[in-house]
């Protein structure tokens, strides 16, 4: 890619500004810099340009102006993305949606809203909670990651494991193609015709357009919710209950695993009144009917009780909820007390190998001379290993994206997946051929070229490829933005 | 089809496995017959076959149980009938997982027969579950009563194996219920209709079979009404597996309330989970669709629930055609209340069902004329559709024969996403093998 010479940068400057407005366009290198990363430090890269579009209209004509170019060009909503799903790999214009930000329409009587993608998660349940509904994908980053970001990566969360991910909240797209076209795919009612394009489009990492106007579904807030804590002197039986549960014909609304390292680290930090001698605890919360309630609880703690629980305790009031998922919650912010960085790892495999596989990934990462401690989603089988380091010892960043990369190809072996949640961007693009054959990518990059043959659409992500453009190597961890402010988790 | 290709399926699937001749009629559609039907069974002999076809140029049509052979524009051309039914086998089922891998050529009711044999099922009841298969019932996106609650096909299927145009063999997803790496190329296979890809394995969430189930049937006076209700039923706290709504033809030939007086409607809604759950709600439905017009609240045995999904029904004799419907929920009572109108204009009879709380409405169009002057028949469906399409919803010719579906297209058109549809078509079938003509957009 050429690079552009200053004054060519100063007339595209002045033509971004006339589409978005001269208050709306970044080209001043240290402002730029805010823009070079997401969630995951570890990658970095320039644009030439940021901009912050307020109408679909906007967005059309910048991703006009960028292919008149020949510029890539990338979405970004938060930045909170963990993956680099969001730099510019290549160069070229970031696209801010932060200004687009509004909830559009909600319409009760269909149950479902029409947002804008720079809209935050959480202020959708906001503006949905008084009637009684809420957004159901709950990524831990939510009050800080916007729903379009959650477009790209089809994100996840805790209560993915009963209410389903993004993409089974997602109706409709009104999208900015590539080359600037502006298309609906999908719309307000369940099915769409022909192809199920918005399926194809949420979780395809930027790569197939830009969502500017999303119709998502909106739920009914639960009569009753009960949350209890499971503790195991031994991490092998809190996994055995997650399966036991599932055995009994039980589907809770979440069950989240919390590791020894991970209780000693929230109770140094926030003293959420998790036992400290605890191998590990599962959080699992049930919701639905107040009706038979009770009864469903019972049955949950019979099963933990069976698969070697020593300890239950039903949190009795609202409060003593907030306060156990606070532990959860409050991992990362944690970790950061007890270690001076922390990589973390994204996971899937089958509910059953979990005993396997939590054994192996502590093994490799001692073999590294490495630390990790594992608060993740059991129900759904997603694994996060976070491995802590010190980015200043020489080497041990190395050393954990090698440890990384053998944990990945565990879950491919047990016939997993190496992302659940956070999607493949730069960091796992090398990664792809652990989980699929030239044959599924070619069938891939064939789907790629439907929507965005010419490439410049988020270059350089998901696909096996060198990373040449981009800084990679030892870098000291730096907080993003948004945890230094405590606005969001990791994930 | 020339001799050589003939001989070279023969040699790639076994002689006993290429039916010719007489013993097509059962793969005739719409009058026409094809060159073969050839019965692969093994993925590996699907590619060959789909290889074979591509180097002839010779169009191949999936075929599962041939539960919807006729929905869609007939093929262009002659060509393969590429039967599933030798690839039938649950492949893997770990109950702790809830998940299950299975041949595409599995019947949807062996399949929930095996899983329900260990407590679990796919939560998908689309009708003609002895016939349909699994992946005709992921091929067309086929759904029955409960997606209300645990959704349609595209929520289920979390990995899927197709052969491709050029007979590779690619599968997308994975076995996890929770993926996000590379493309979700399920969700580009369900209702997909065998035109990118033959599927042959699939790879799908289950749930455990409730403990207690229940239907109830309350009647209304008035079709118009039962909006209304469906509102209320929406708003509250109850959480049905199933809102069924009948109008009185449909529930009369659905067997279901016979004594629904014409113009009025039955609401069928279905609950489980724990027997006192069932209980609750069925209390709390009564207390909140009396006040609004509901009528003789009964229980209805299990077994309604394949006459819910199969309502209206083509069972008619007079049928004409069979159009589906996707609305937004509080359209869907004035849909069919404003449908049948249309109908009766015309001097035509109608009877509507609808999955009320996804809007999917069904109708069927009869007339006591014989032949059916396809015409008139093609007018009301225009109607139809416009009806549809004002309320920013789109109708499907389910069915119809070949004089009514030349006259009105059988897919509405989907606008600037339709040449997005053609860009993927080309991709991945350039050379117009898979199912040629047979969808939307010319497809």
């Amino acid at each position: 890619m050429a690079t552009l010479t200053d004054s060519r940068k100063r007339e595209l400057r002045r033509e971004l500004e006339t589409i978005v407005g001269p208050d709306a366009v970044l080209s001043d290198p240290d402002e730029l810099l805010v823009y070079e990363s997401d969630g995951l430090t570890l990658f970095r890269a320039l644009a030439d340009f940021v901009v912050f579009p307020t109408s679909t209209e906007h967005v059309s004509a910048v991703v006009k102006l960028a292919n008149r170019e020949r510029l890539p060009f990338v979405a970004r909503g938060a930045g909170t993305g963990l993956s680099g799903g969001c730099l510019p790999a290549e160069g070229g214009v970031v696209i801010s949606l932060m200004r687009m930000n509004r909830v559009l329409e909600v319409d009760y009587d269909n149950q479902l809203a029409v947002v804008e993608p720079g809209l935050v998660n959480l202020h959708l349940s906001w503006k949905v909670g008084p009637r009684g509904y809420y957004y159901a994908p709950d990524p831990s980053s939510q009050q800080a990651c916007t729903i379009g970001g959650n477009i790209a990566n089809n994100s996840g969360g805790p209560h993915t494991l009963k209410y389903g991910v993004t993409t089974n909240h997602v109706l409709g797209l009104q999208v900015v193609m590539p080359d600037g076209e502006i298309v609906w795919l999908g719309g307000r009612t369940r099915d769409a015709q022909g192809y199920d394009l918005a399926g194809v489009f949420v979780g395809s990492e930027g790569t197939f357009g830009i969502a500017t106007k999303i119709v998502v579904r909106i739920l009914k807030k639960p009569q009753a919710v009960k949350t209890v804590l499971a503790v195991f002197d031994q991490i092998d039986r809190a996994s055995a209950a997650v399966s036991a549960v599932i055995a009994r014909g039980l589907v809770p609304a979440a069950m989240e695993m919390i590791d020894h390292l991970t209780i000693q680290a929230v109770e140094d930090a926030f003293n959420c009144g998790y036992p400290r001698d605890a191998d590990a605890a599962l959080l699992i919360e049930l919701d639905g009917l107040a009706v038979g309630m009770e009864g469903q609880l019972e049955r949950i703690v019979e099963a933990c009780r069976d698969a070697g629980a020593r300890e239950t305790r039903t949190a009795k009031s609202e409060s003593e909820r907030q306060l156990l998922w606070k532990g959860r919650k409050s991992a990362f912010g944690a970790y950061g007390r007890v270690s001076p960085a922390y990589m973390v790892m994204d996971g899937v495999i089958p509910r059953t190998k979990l005993p396997y596989v939590l054994s192996r990934v502590n093994e490799i990462v001692a073999a590294h001379g490495l630390r990790v401690g594992n608060v993740f989603h059991a129900g759904d089988g997603n694994l996060h290993p976070n491995i802590l380091y010190d980015p200043r010892k020489p080497g041990e960043e190395e050393r954990v994206v090698a440890a990384g990369a053998e944990i990945m190809k565990v879950c491919a072996e047990v016939g997993g997946s190496i992302s659940g949640e956070h999607g493949i961007g730069l960091e796992k693009s090398d990664f792809m051929p652990f989980i699929f054959s030239a044959a599924d990518l070619t069938l891939m990059q064939r789907l790629k070229n439907a929507f965005n043959p010419t490439g410049l659409c988020n270059p350089g992500k998901i696909f096996p490829t060198k990373k040449s453009c981009v800084e990679v190597g030892p870098v000291a961890y730096r907080p993003h933005a948004i945890e230094e402010k405590g606005l969001a988790q990791r994930f | 089809m020339p001799g050589a290709l003939r001989e070279k399926l023969s040699a790639a699937v076994g002689p006993a496995n290429v039916l010719t001749g007489i013993e097509l009629s059962p793969y005739v559609v719409e009058g026409r017959t094809p060159d073969a039907a050839v019965f692969p069974g093994s993925i590996d002999e699907v590619a060959a076959v789909v290889g074979l076809a591509a180097n002839e140029g010779v169009p191949v049509t999936p075929w599962g149980g041939g539960a919807a052979a006729s929905v869609g524009m007939p093929a262009a051309r002659a060509g393969l009938v590429l039967g599933l039914r030798r690839m039938s086998r649950l492949l893997e089922h770990e109950p702790a997982d809830l998940t299950a891998t299975v041949e595409a050529g599995m019947t949807m009711g062996a399949f929930q027969a095996a899983l329900g044999g260990r407590g679990q099922w796919m939560s998908l009841d689309p009708a003609d579950a002895d016939r349909a298969t699994v992946g005709g019932v992921l091929a067309t996106n086929a759904f029955g009563p409960r997606r209300h609650l645990y959704g349609a096909a595209r929520d289920l299927l979390i990995g899927v194996t197709v052969v491709t145009a050029d007979g590779a063999v690619v599968r997308g997803g994975g076995k996890v219920v929770k993926n996000v790496a590379g493309y979700d190329l399920p969700k580009l296979f369900v209702g997909s209709y065998g035109t990118l890809g033959v599927i042959v394995e699939a790879t799908v969430k289950l749930r455990p079979l409730p403990d207690h189930e229940q239907l109830q049937a309350v009647r209304f006076e008035r079709l118009k009404d039962t909006g209304v209700a469906v509102k209320a039923i929406m708003g509250s706290d109850l959480i049905p597996s199933a809102i069924e709504l009948l109008d009185a033809a449909a529930a009369s030939s659905a067997g279901l309330a016979a004594d629904t007086p014409a113009g009025g409607a039955v609401l069928v809604v279905g609950f489980d989970g724990p027997r006192e759950q069932v209980a609750w709600q069925c209390a709390e439905l009564a207390r909140i669709l009396v006040p609004l017009g509901g009528q003789q609240t009964r229980t209805l045995e299990a077994e309604a629930w394949s006459r819910l999904a199969a309502a209206p029904g083509t069972a008619r004799p007079a049928t004409a055609a069979v159009m589906t419907f996707s609305v937004v929920p509080s359209l869907v009572a004035e849909t069919m209340d404003r449908g049948a109108g249309i109908a009766r204009a015309r001097g035509l009879h109608s009877a509507w069902a609808a999955h009320a709380g996804v809007g999917a409405v069904r109708a069927v169009l009869a007339s006591d004329a014989a032949p059916h002057e396809p015409a008139a028949i093609a007018t009301v469906l225009g109607e139809w559709r416009e009806m549809a399409r004002a309320g920013g919803g789109h109708a499907t010719l389910a069915w119809a024969p070949l004089a009514v579906k030349s006259r009105i297209p059988v897919w509405d058109d989907p606008g600037a996403a339709g040449r997005i549809m053609q860009r993927i078509k080309s991709q991945l079938d350039p050379g117009n093998i898979l199912n040629p003509g047979r969808f939307i957009a010319g497809i």
